[in-house]
């Protein structure tokens, strides 16, 4: 029985390990450092993607295209490949403006998780007060809206952002294909809602 | 001296703006019957097309190429071949997707947008949209063409296009094809190697 009682203990123990214990991440003793994200900070540059959205068994596809306006300021649209409009959104510091959706899109919850997900994605400063490391990987750990995300550096740069809550990974971002300061590849990968965002650099 | 250059900079802007100028009632009906017999007579069309993607924001539009295919009266197949592989299909009561080789459909008859959609690709393609319960409608000479503007009365869909403004050539084949949305955005479609009445084999509209 105590036997049983313990086991149960050190299961509570281990579930309830921080995300970064549980993955072996050891602490750096430094204070304040600069989060980055390259990946859309060009306002020369036209980001245009081939994008497919599958939400539980449904599936969309289109276009995406980010540009940065201005310092802290970008704006995304997605539209179909014929070119009709589905969703355009400004964003700015941190105020989310809508400039057109769809009406079938115009839901708060979509619009919600399509604001989180497209405000993480586009950030392109940030500061972390905890960092960690494991062998080449440099991990840091940065608020975006209130949410606990951590940064995952490797020697091609920013390679995976974790949105995270009690110790488990909610949203991951994967960059793939990075060269030049532009992921080629991306996917924002729900682990709590089948949501599933891939992009393609066209 | 600042007066003159003034006035010969006006003159240039009235002469840009005239290079287009409205149709008289009768040149717009001879447009409509020469269009209308056209369409009447086609089959088939098939055509490569160059769309643009205007977003005022973007530094340059984004440009798509591929190949169109018509069957009369009202099957139309859009093939995307570059920059990505992508292909729509309206056939019948259904939209068929390719996406890359993922292949899905949707069934317009449940699907009211999607219906006036097919319609108005179709008519777009073959030209024939003069229906002035539907649009309110203004024609234009434009050297040799002929530049006819739709704008929607109907509410659901004058909520996503403002006009559509369809350029046609002397012997009333569609050139070319602009979608302006109500934020002045738009898409246009520039079609190329136009062939008319060449016979397409069934493969092409095979799902």
């Amino acid at each position: 029985m105590r036997y049983l009682l313990s086991s149960i203990c050190f299961l509570f123990l281990i579930s309830c390990a921080s995300y970064s214990k549980k993955n072996a991440l050891v602490k750096e003793q430094i204070n304040t450092v600069q989060v980055y994200n390259p990946y859309f900070s060009n306002e020369a540059k036209d980001y245009v993607y081939k994008a497919d959205l599958q939400f539980y068994k449904r599936k969309f596809s289109g276009i995406i295209i980010i540009k940065k306006i201005a310092e802290k300021e970008h704006r995304l649209v997605f539209a179909t490949e014929m070119g009709n409009k589905i969703f355009d959104f400004s964003f700015h510091q941190n105020e989310f403006k809508v400039n057109y959706v769809l009406g079938d899109m115009d839901k708060k919850i979509i619009l919600n998780i399509l604001q989180r997900d497209f405000t993480t994605l586009l950030k392109e400063y940030n500061t972390s007060t905890r960092t960690f490391s494991r062998e080449s990987l440099n991990v840091k750990e940065a608020e975006v809206g209130n949410k606990r995300h951590f940064y995952f550096y490797e020697n091609v740069g920013l390679t995976k952002i974790v949105r995270e809550r009690k110790g488990k990974e909610k949203v991951v971002y994967h960059f793939l294909e990075i060269k030049d300061n532009i992921a080629q590849r991306i996917l924002i990968e729900h682990k709590n809602i089948q949501l599933k965002i891939k992009l393609k650099g066209i | 001296m600042n007066k003159i250059l003034y006035f010969l900079f006006f003159i240039a802007f009235i002469g840009g703006v005239t290079a287009q100028t409205k149709m008289s009632t009768q040149e717009a009906a001879v447009l409509k019957s020469k269009v209308k017999a056209r369409a009447d007579k086609t089959q088939f069309i098939s055509s490569d097309f160059t769309q643009y993607k205007h977003l005022d924001f973007l530094s340059n539009d984004i440009e798509s190429t591929g190949k169109l295919s018509f069957k009369a009266p009202n099957t139309v197949k859009w093939e995307y071949v570059k920059p990505f592989v992508y292909s729509v299909l309206f056939k019948g009561e259904t939209l068929y997707i390719n996406n890359e080789g993922d292949k899905s459909n949707v069934d317009m008859g449940s699907n009211k947008l999607f219906k006036e959609l097919n319609t108005l690709v179709t008519s777009s393609i073959r030209g024939d949209m003069f229906k002035e319960e539907h649009f309110s409608i203004t024609y234009f000479k434009k050297a040799k063409n002929s530049e006819v503007h739709f704008a929607p009365k109907d509410a659901n869909l004058a909520e996503f296009i403002k006009t559509f403004q369809i350029t046609f050539n002397s012997v009333g084949d569609v050139m070319e094809v602009k979608m302006i949305e109500p934020s002045n955005d738009y898409t246009q479609i520039v079609f190329s190697k136009r062939k008319v009445n060449k016979a397409i084999p069934d493969a092409v509209f095979a799902q």
